[in-house]
């Protein structure tokens, strides 16, 4: 009995230490990130619960155990062996039925949050985001707008409708919590409402490719009348860009995700930078050199595995583009601006 | 039950058997093509696929107590009768597999094949199951002869059966447009689907095949008599196995859902 | 080296490779006649590296002789019931051997070794990742044909996959060399089928290893379509190697259910088997089935790959989803695969060493037959996110959570074995005391992911990757070494040393704990899996150098088990007794085992664990001669 009493005692304490120690390391209250969406305010509690019956659950194994080997050791010189009892049905049913109670509370509890993270609001503002090796486009239908920085207004429930180009990716911001595969061949759908102004990321967080650990795109949570502004700046930029061949270029290459892989200042990414593109005499691969001319351009969006640039994999990491002669004609109209 | 009745009755059983299978796959085929009935197809199935497991592949037999020395005949046999059963188990997962990729791609549609011929090669089947369950019967009451002579049928029913899929159905199905051309699968899930499950099967069946003749060649040889023949056994389980998988492959790939139009 | 060369090791090696050319070129002539491409980047071409890698596996096996008595039977010889050794020394290992000791030991010889491969892996890319930024993995780099960032996913998946080979080689070899003493037999139920089940695993392995130098792929070790379908040739030799080890795992498991229903010493009913039996069973039960999964998830890659078939290729009418779960039907029961054994090593041992029954005998050997069955309704847990139906999210969650039931039974039940019991704390002891509380831990994680909305942030990030090393680590990797340190005298006939054992625990374990901790710390943070490379703006650098540093800690604890290990094998101490003190039969009879197992069959008289119980026995021996009787 003054065993019992004791390891009780020690389950209390170690449970208490257990879950203190996860509190320091403050990972108890909170999944960490801060909170920036309704949708995680529901998930962090469940998880808050969790840490607490686990903390319990941990120190009901471990404490028993730990008691036990300073108490129960055999000590120096002692023989014989230890008690003989093989088992009791009433706690063996016990520890099978409460265990049980706990699953059903945990499960009820997970339903009920998911439910929560799920709600829908029928007047959710909805963005189409494109994924693709390595890059987020967002897509505005209502304003014609196309980014490469997500923006979305605070206390507004958004719908993104996913689709992806080639491999599966998947959406997630961690400061929202929630996180979609976006997979090829279908649409799916990622809820939001996001509570915290502030300047977050969205981290494609399943495997794609060489490049996967950069596939990453802002994403900036504004006050309304910031977010309003945005959406009026840039559907003029849309629009006055619209007009000229470079203007429609620019935005064809944002659209179709180009600058995910070319930058326009001289930072290599996944492929050779435009700048100073046009006009230069390029290395391929096969040690032949190419003058970047239109028709080269043209050839390494339609077939990019005919003219592989040196020092990169063969064969070439870039999609086939199937653009029409004028697009192309406006991308490269684009990329002859960028000296 | 079965066991101890004498040969003519033995064989008189199988004969009975091969009947009921040959109502069923008929009732099959014509439910099919009257209507509409995917839950009557499962349930035709399962009654084939039990009579074949119970009179053909003998599942009884795993019961049967063979005490004594660990290292009789008797005793080895039972030990090597579970570990034939417990790998059909195991391929089983295969092609339950294929078929649940069936029904995810498919869905309630079906290639667009030939349902006649369909039951052709599928009677073929059956019918050298039916030689198969004869010749094995007939080994056990020791007429190797006779096991020799009904293995051989089967085998060339077999061999039909191989041809007749392989030769004439992928063809046929090319034509169909189920892939591009002959060699070239390159289309969409109804080809792809239609020629991994029937390749799956026929690789079984060669497999089949080579097992028979090796069981024949050593019957041949006179290895096997009434009481030690378990070699012949497995060979026609397993032979009632690549029977029994296309029971179910039949109907998924000729008979269920509608026929899609490419 | 000439013994060497002339094994059969060495044989079916020679064989692979010629096999393998003897694929490639016919698939190449062929080719020429059609007027097709000859060669490609990594020299023949895609098609001629897959059959030449089937055909070379199957070389290997003829070459290496393990199928040649298969080979008489057909051709209507007969073989000797009982195959002698030809062999001693190392000799015996690299050759054919249908001893089940000698098998096991090989399973075990071949798994340290991929452990070993595995782990060098994972040092190496846990190196890259001390640090936020490319160090040395970097864009420029070009190795095998692949630059940094694509060597980092080779590795990286190659760890992933190379490991469960390795655990799947490791509980084989602990099965096959303890069950068949547990139960009193002479040998496995097939002893032929149990050496090409070994054998297979070779090539499997060989296999797995090529696609680092085919250029690698990048798909992790779920090798998710599109993704794989668009990898270099490697993924090809990644499938089919994985495919090869299926067969062995598939067949080995056959063997075991046979044995443990054909082969019991008599008296042994089903409640008087050892637990680790029953542990043993109920793997094999999801080893012997779901294995068909994955085999036929990968296969129908390659044939997409090859043909073009449009399983899983949208834009071919297929479906991607459809493969994750195919692939997870097999690989989330292939978890319990894992631990089973490994929890049965537990159970095994903890009573021998608290010198008490062990708590619940019953209740344990079915809580191992509930987590096999359970596990066969949960895979979509790991889907969640996966744009899956989304009303199969809550009853996988449900089904999910069920299997923490039957595991508590375990944990309460050895909670109970330990107290007031007689505790010492020999090595063997500390690694289950060890795997106790790491799986704890592990297990314990597995709520969190399993309730949807938290796996909604969870998935994917390196909260998992710590959840998955903690229940590998505990459900296997320590009970691993428990089962080396305990059984390793009982093969012999010496012990390992003490003093490095302890040090070897005592430098794995903290650096392990560490490790985990650090791992869901960083994934709860946003450290995603599988990136090379992290943004600095997360902060993890400091966590990050701290799990490279106990990665290190925990590879050096197992250099000085290797160590250990193996020098014990000539210099250990003797110990040809009971030196543990077991009931179990194996340790009545002195050590090294002999040839045969037993000289005098034995008779089960009692139950296996009454530690305690004055007067109590398990097995009797009998004085006649070595001819078991069945039951
Ligand atoms: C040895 C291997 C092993 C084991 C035993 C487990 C055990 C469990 N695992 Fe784990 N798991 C993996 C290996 C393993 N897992 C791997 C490798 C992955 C990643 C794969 C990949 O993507 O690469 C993974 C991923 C994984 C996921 C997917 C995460 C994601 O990717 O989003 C989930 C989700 O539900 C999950 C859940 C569980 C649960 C609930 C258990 C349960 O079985 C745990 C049960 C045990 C306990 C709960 C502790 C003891 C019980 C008690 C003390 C009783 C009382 C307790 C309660 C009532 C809660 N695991
Ligand atoms: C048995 C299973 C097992 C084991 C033991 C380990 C052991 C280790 N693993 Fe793990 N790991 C997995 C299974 C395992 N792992 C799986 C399945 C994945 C998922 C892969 C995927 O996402 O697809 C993974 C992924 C994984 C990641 C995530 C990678 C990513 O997502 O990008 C990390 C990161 O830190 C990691 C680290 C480690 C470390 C540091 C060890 C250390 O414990 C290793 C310690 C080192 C050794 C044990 C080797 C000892 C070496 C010597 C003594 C030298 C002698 C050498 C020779 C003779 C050649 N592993
Ligand atoms: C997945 C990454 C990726 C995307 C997306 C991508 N590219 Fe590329 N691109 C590359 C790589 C890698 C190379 C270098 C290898 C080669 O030449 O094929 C390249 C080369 C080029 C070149 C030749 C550059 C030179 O320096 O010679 C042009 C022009 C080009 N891409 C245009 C485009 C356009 C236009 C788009 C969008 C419509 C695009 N790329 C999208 C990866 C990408
Ligand atoms: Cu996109 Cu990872
Ligand atoms: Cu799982």
């Amino acid at each position: 009995m003054r065993h019992f009493v004791a390891v009780g005692i020690w389950v209390i304490v170690l449970a208490v230490l257990t879950y203190a120690g996860i509190n320091a390391s403050g990972l108890a209250t909170q999944m960490n990130p801060v909170v920036a969406s309704t949708q995680a305010v529901s998930i962090d509690s469940l998880w808050h619960g969790e840490m607490v019956v686990l903390s319990f659950l941990f120190a009901l194994i471990v404490a028993p155990i730990t008691y036990s080997l300073v108490v129960f050791r055999r000590r120096k010189g002692e023989t014989g062996e230890g008690v003989h009892f093989e088992g009791n049905t009433s706690l063996e049913i016990g520890w099978t039925v409460a265990p049980l109670v706990l699953v059903v509370v945990f499960a009820y509890w997970g339903a009920y949050s998911l439910g929560e993270t799920r709600r829908v609001d029928p007047n959710a503002l909805v963005i189409n985001v494109k994924a693709q090796q390595f890059t987020w486009t967002f897509e505005y239908p209502e304003y014609g707008i196309i980014s490469k920085e997500l923006h979305l207004p605070v206390n507004q429930q958004v719908v993104l409708k996913m689709q992806s180009a080639d491999v599966i990716h998947s959406f997630w911001v961690p400061e929202f919590r929630v996180k979609q595969d976006v997979v090829p061949g279908r649409v799916t759908e990622y809820r939001i409402t996001p509570s915290l102004v502030g300047d977050y990321k969205v981290r494609c967080s399943e495997l794609c490719g060489t490049s996967h650990a950069y596939m990453e795109s802002p994403v900036i949570v504004n006050e309304i009348a910031d977010y309003d502004a945005w959406i009026a700046e840039q559907k003029v930029i849309a629009e006055e860009a619209g007009k000229t061949p470079e203007g429609q270029g620019q935005l064809l290459t944002v659209k179709n995700g180009c600058v995910g892989c070319h930058s326009i200042d001289g930072t290599p990414l996944t492929g050779p930078t435009w700048l100073n593109l046009y006009g230069a005499e390029v290395e391929l691969t096969d040690g032949t050199t190419v003058l970047a001319d239109d028709a080269y351009i043209a050839q390494s969006i339609l077939e990019p595995n005919a003219a592989v640039v040196k020092d990169y994999p063969s064969p070439s990491l870039m999609p086939v583009f199937a653009l029409t002669d004028e697009d192309i004609a406006n991308i490269t109209a684009y990329i002859k601006t960028l000296k | 039950m079965s066991h101890t009745q004498d040969k003519s009755s033995a064989l008189g059983q199988g004969v009975v058997v091969f009947v009921y299978l040959a109502i069923l796959s008929v009732l099959e085929y014509f439910v099919a093509v009257a209507f509409d009935a995917t839950s009557i197809l499962i349930v035709v199935a399962v009654v084939k696929a039990a009579l074949v497991m119970y009179y053909f592949m003998h599942i009884y037999k795993l019961n049967e107590e063979s005490d004594g020395d660990e290292h009789s005949y008797a005793y080895k046999t039972g030990t090597n009768r579970i570990g034939l059963w417990l790998f059909l188990l195991s391929d089983g997962f295969v092609f339950a597999g294929l078929l649940v990729m069936r029904s995810n791609l498919l869905g309630l549609t079906r290639p667009p094949l030939n349902q006649l011929l369909g039951l052709g090669v599928t009677s073929v089947l059956l019918i050298s199951s039916f030689f198969m369950n004869r010749g094995e019967t007939a080994l056990a009451y020791g007429d190797v002869k006779a096991f020799m002579r009904n293995t051989m049928i089967t085998f060339i029913l077999g061999l039909g059966f191989l041809l007749g899929v392989v030769l004439v159905e992928w063809r046929l199905a090319a034509h169909e447009g189920l892939i591009a051309s002959f060699g070239n699968p390159a289309v969409g899930p109804v080809g792809a689907v239609f020629y991994m499950m029937t390749g799956m099967h026929a690789f079984h069946v060669l497999t089949g095949l080579i097992f028979l003749a090796v069981v024949w060649n050593n019957a041949r040889k006179g290895l096997y008599t009434a009481e030690k023949h378990y070699p012949a056994e497995a060979a026609a389980v397993y032979w009632h196995f690549v029977d029994l998988v296309w029971i179910f492959f039949y109907p998924a790939l000729y008979l269920i859902g509608k026929a899609i139009a490419i | 080296m000439k013994r060497f060369s002339s094994s059969a090791l060495a044989h079916g090696l020679l064989w692979q490779l010629i096999g393998t050319l003897f694929g490639a070129g016919l698939i190449t002539g062929i080719r020429a006649i059609m007027g097709l491409e000859l060669t490609a980047k990594f020299f023949f071409t895609e098609p001629a590296w897959v059959l030449g890698g089937f055909i070379g596996a199957i070389s290997f096996l003829f070459g290496s002789g393990v199928t040649s008595d298969w080979v008489k039977w057909a051709r209507g010889i007969d073989t000797p019931e009982h195959h002698e050794e030809h062999y001693s020394g190392w000799e015996k290992f690299v050759n054919v051997s249908l001893d089940h000791k000698v098998i096991g030991i090989q399973y075990t010889i071949v798994a340290l070794a991929l452990i070993c491969i595995g782990g060098t892996f994972a040092m190496i890319f846990r190196t890259e990742l001390a640090a936020s930024q490319l160090q040395f993995l970097t864009t420029d780099l070009n190795l095998f044909g692949q630059n940094g960032p694509q060597i980092y996913n080779t590795l990286m998946s190659l760890h992933g996959m190379i490991m469960i080979v390795s655990i799947l080689l490791g509980i084989s070899g602990i099965i096959n060399y303890v069950v068949p003493l547990l139960l009193g037999a002479q040998d496995m139920a097939f002893p032929r089928l149990n050496a090409f089940s070994f054998w297979i695993a070779v090539p499997a392995a060989v296999l797995l290893l090529s696609s680092l130098v085919l250029g690698g792929f990048d798909t992790g070790w779920t090798g998710y379509p599109p993704l794989s379908s668009r990898a270099p040739v490697g993924v090809q030799m990644f499938f089919m190697g994985v495919f090869v080890a299926g067969w062995s795992s598939i067949l080995g498991s056959l063997n075991v259910i046979v044995t443990v229903l054909r082969m019991r010493a008599k008296g042994m009913n089903a409640m008087r088997m050892p637990i680790f039996v029953w542990a043993a069973i109920a793997t094999s039960i999801i080893a012997m089935t779901a294995t068909q999964f994955i085999g036929l998830a990968f296969q129908l890659v390659l044939f997409q790959r090859l043909l073009g078939m449009g399983f899983f290729d949208p834009a071919k009418g297929g479906n991607p989803v459809l493969f994750q779960h195919l692939f997870w039907f097999y690989s989330h029961p292939a978890v319990y695969v894992f631990i089973l054994p490994g929890l049965g090593v537990i159970s095994e041992l903890l009573p021998v060493f608290v010198r008490k029954p062990l708590f619940g005998y019953r209740w344990i050997a079915m809580s191992s037959l509930g987590i096999a069955l359970v596990g066969f309704v949960v895979w979509a847990h790991h889907m969640f996110t996966s744009g899956m139906n989304e009303y199969l999210r809550v009853p996988f969650m449900y089904s999910t959570l069920l299997v923490a039931i039957p595991t508590g039974v375990k944990f309460f039940s050895w909670v109970a074995t330990i107290w007031q019991g007689k505790i010492t704390t020999p090595t063997p002891m500390l690694f289950v005391l060890g795997g106790i509380i790491v799986f704890l831990l592990g297990g314990l994680s597995g709520p969190p992911n399993a309730t949807v909305s938290t796996d909604l942030h969870l998935h994917d990030t390196y909260f998992i990757v710590g959840h998955f090393h903690d229940t590998i680590f505990g459900g296997f990797v320590f009970p691993f070494f428990a089962a080396l340190y305990y059984w390793f005298p009982k093969a012999t006939g010496r012990r390992m040393n003490e003093t490095l054992g302890k040090i070897h625990f005592w430098l794995m374990t903290p650096s392990f704990l560490i490790m985990t901790f650090g791992m869901m710390y960083v994934g709860l943070l946003g450290m995603r899996r599988r990136i090379v490379d992290y943004d600095p703006a997360l902060g993890l650098d400091t966590s990050h150098l701290v799990l490279t540093i106990c990665g290190f800690g925990i590879a050096i604890s197992v250099a000085i088990f290797l160590y250990n290990f193996f020098n014990s094998i000539k210099n250990g101490e003797k110990a040809e007794g009971n030196l543990w003190n077991s009931r179990s039969p194996e340790w009545q009879v002195p050590s090294p085992m002999p040839m045969h197992n037993y000289d005098q069959p034995f008779e089960v008289v009692g139950e296996p664990y009454d530690y305690g119980l004055e007067g109590s026995q398990y097995v009797k021996f009998s004085s006649a001669p070595a001819k078991s009787k069945h039951k």
